[in-house]
């Protein structure tokens, strides 16, 4: 079980932190209560320690005193940071707050150790050193400490104990990447891309599953480009007419007000294919007309997958080439325009087409085949010679007397 | 410039270096804790959404202690105590429970110790997470878990030391485990699981009798408990199986053989759909 390994986090991330502030802590059980004996007996330890301390203050450098500004910058920038003074008031390279002294806090060092031996009214605050409260010493609002610690030594801290670790300063936003050309165009280039990919996916579904369909919307554009086009655009029209239509009809009777969801999805679903299916159509007619088959080259499925593949590159290749040229702003938009206008009539006639052929279910009526002739019946050795010939049925006059 | 400085600065800049280098993500460490400054009793409320939590009772005269390593940018800390109220909320503030495909080593924890010497009332808001709760010296007086997916244990190692007025525990779709909740000291002991698979370990310190209410929609309860104590099973199942060996039908329930004579008994209240109910008895 995974949980197994909790105990061992426990027992070494907080090891460092926790022991050192532990240890401290159990040296005086009744931390919070200064015990006046102990405190008494220890005099001459506290004084010998400031001395000590004020006489080990860290010399720095311009160097190190500027990148600890810096440092505590940041720490003034951080969410979990307390409020600290003005960098000029913040102890470079440490303090000592002696025994019976009270200072008003907050009181702030950095790069050197914050020793408490007296009280600070207020925070005691250490940016990338230790605050380090000796026994008598007391903290009345936080200890806080950045890439530090916070270690009791018997003094009391009314506050909370904050050590921070890790990156310091304000949180981090994340930054966009730049929308320099080079990006857009390759961003325009793989959507693009991405849907010439789909489209040809789709047109080799529609043929397996749906050629019969497919066939008889182009049957219905063949010839009939005008009068598709323009259902199209009355169809276009007709849409939303047509939709608050039928949720009117659904929500005056009371059980279809339930239906009307799923109505707008069925509508929506619907149009969807009438649009895909048309547009596969002229597609391959386009694909037909601009490179035709030869005959003995392809069987009829397979002259009709590399229409439609010819057809939908054509379509989607004007939109290839406008995101090529995403990075010169006028060419690209006179060329989306032109893919934009090539692209609605195509999917408008189609769509037409689609509609006046109720998806491809209804096809234009055939011409009739003509009827074969049976000519045993006139092969009879009859001579014709001086008997009224009845004329001999052809193809043609069959036809007619139908 | 003294070595200690120059280490400081050093880690900082490496710090802030890492900051900048992986903006997505920023992971800090929050080591807080309070000084105890009396025994009064407090209501604590831990959050945590992701990552993996441990906790355990501290001897150290303190009132909680709480390492948080976070990443900065999804989650923010949350550490505030109300004195006057006694009110400790503690862990993150938010966090987005989504899967981002990190590594584990990745993932962020909070680890919180808790007083010992202070009678707790303990909220445990927990999201996705892989918990490790060692309530053991604690002194609970109600204890209520809420976890969406988990991977959690639980468990009293010895006897709460003040009588658990409510256990509550409800999960998501978790794996869960609690050992020896008969330590609990409790009398009302409610599971509550969505999907998952629960194994209620009913061992332990038995001071007062039990009602144990487990409802499972999807799942597999085991429940041990221990053979010196009696057991009652009235069971609501739809498509659900219940292993009850040992026990045999009294009055439309199930009842264990030594349910009349034995010292502490435990009424189950079971309910579940799709989901099988075992009642162990080996006595672990």
């Amino acid at each position: 079980m995974r949980t197994a390994i909790l105990p061992l986090i426990l027992a070494v991330a907080a090891g460092p932190l926790t022991a050192r502030q532990a240890a401290a802590i159990q040296q005086r059980p009744t931390a919070g209560k200064p015990p006046a004996a102990e405190s008494a007996g220890k005099a001459a330890t506290p004084a010998s320690a400031v001395e000590a301390v004020d006489s080990a203050k860290a010399q720095l450098s311009k160097a190190a005193i500027d990148s600890l500004t810096e440092l505590v910058d940041r720490f003034r920038r951080d969410p979990e940071a307390v409020p600290i003074p003005a960098t000029a008031q913040v102890a470079m390279g440490g303090k000592t707050v002696p025994a019976g002294t009270e200072v008003p806090g907050p009181v702030a060092v950095a790069g050197g150790p914050l020793h408490v031996f007296g009280t600070v009214n207020g925070d005691a605050i250490a940016v990338g050193s230790d605050v380090i409260v000796h026994p008598g010493g007391r903290v009345t609002g936080n200890a806080v400490s950045a890439l530090g610690a916070v270690t009791l030594l018997g003094g009391s801290v009314n506050g909370e104990i904050r050590q921070l670790g890790g990156a310091l300063g304000a949180i981090p936003k994340p930054v966009a990447e730049a929308d320099t050309p080079a990006r857009s165009t390759r961003h325009a280039l793989a959507l693009s891309s991405s849907w010439l990919i789909i489209l040809v996916l789709m047109a080799i579904g529609v043929l397996l599953f749906a050629g019969d369909y497919l066939d008889g919307v182009v049957d219905s554009l063949e010839g009939r480009f005008g009068r598709s086009f323009w259902a199209g655009v009355a169809t276009q029209f007709a849409l939303a007419p047509v939709l608050a239509l039928l949720i009117v009809a659904l929500a005056v009777t009371i059980l279809g007000i339930l239906l009307i969801p799923f109505a707008i999805v069925a509508f929506v679903l619907a149009v969807a294919g009438l649009i895909t299916l048309g547009f596969l159509a002229i597609a391959r007619i386009t694909g037909e007309s601009v490179a035709p088959a030869a005959s003995k080259r392809y069987s009829a499925r397979g002259a009709a997958l590399r229409a439609l593949v010819v057809g939908v590159s054509i379509y989607m290749g004007l939109w290839v080439l406008a995101s090529a040229f995403a990075w010169a702003p006028m060419v690209g938009t006179v060329l989306r325009g032109i893919a934009v206008a090539i692209t609605w009539v195509a999917i408008t006639a189609g769509l037409g087409a689609a509609v006046l052929s109720r998806g491809g279910t209804r096809r234009s009526a055939p011409a009739a085949p003509l009827a074969a002739v049976n000519d045993i019946p006139w092969q009879t050795p009859t001579p014709v010679t001086g008997v009224v010939a009845a004329r001999r049925r052809t193809p043609s006059s069959s036809a007619r007397e139908r | 410039m003294t070595g200690r400085v120059r280490s400081v600065l050093a880690h900082a800049t490496a710090a802030s270096l890492a900051a900048s280098t992986a903006a997505a993500q920023s992971w800090r460490t929050l080591d807080v804790s309070r000084q105890l400054r009396d025994s009064a009793p407090a209501a604590v409320q831990v959050i945590y959404g992701t990552g993996k939590i441990g906790m355990r009772a501290t001897s150290n005269p303190l009132l909680y202690h709480m390492l948080l390593r976070y990443d900065a940018t999804r989650t923010q800390p949350r550490h505030v105590f109300d004195t006057a109220g006694r009110k400790l909320q503690i862990g993150v503030q938010k966090s987005e429970v989504r899967f981002t495909g990190r590594k584990d080593s990745d993932a962020g924890y909070l680890q919180l110790e808790l007083s010992k010497n202070t009678p707790l009332d303990l909220n445990l808001d927990l999201g996705a997470v892989e918990s490790d709760l060692d309530l053991t010296g604690l002194r609970l007086s109600r204890l209520r878990v809420e976890s969406g997916a988990s991977d959690g244990r639980l468990r009293f190692d010895s006897l709460n030391a003040t009588r658990m007025s409510m256990l509550e525990i409800s999960l998501g779709a978790a794996s869960f485990r609690g050992d020896r909740l008969a330590n609990a000291n409790a009398q009302d002991v409610r599971v509550d699981a969505g999907v998952g698979n629960v194994e209620l370990d009913l061992g332990g310190q038995w001071t007062q009798d039990m009602d144990l209410r487990v409802d499972i929609t999807l799942g597999v309860v085991t429940i041990h408990v221990p053979s010196d104590v009696g057991v009652r099973v009235s069971l609501q199942k739809t498509l659900a199986s219940f292993e009850h060996e040992g026990l045999i039908e009294r009055d439309g329930a199930w009842v264990s053989r030594n349910w009349d004579s034995a010292p502490h008994k435990v009424r189950i209240t079971a309910k579940t759909v799709f989901g099988k109910l075992t009642i162990d008895r080996t006595g672990r």
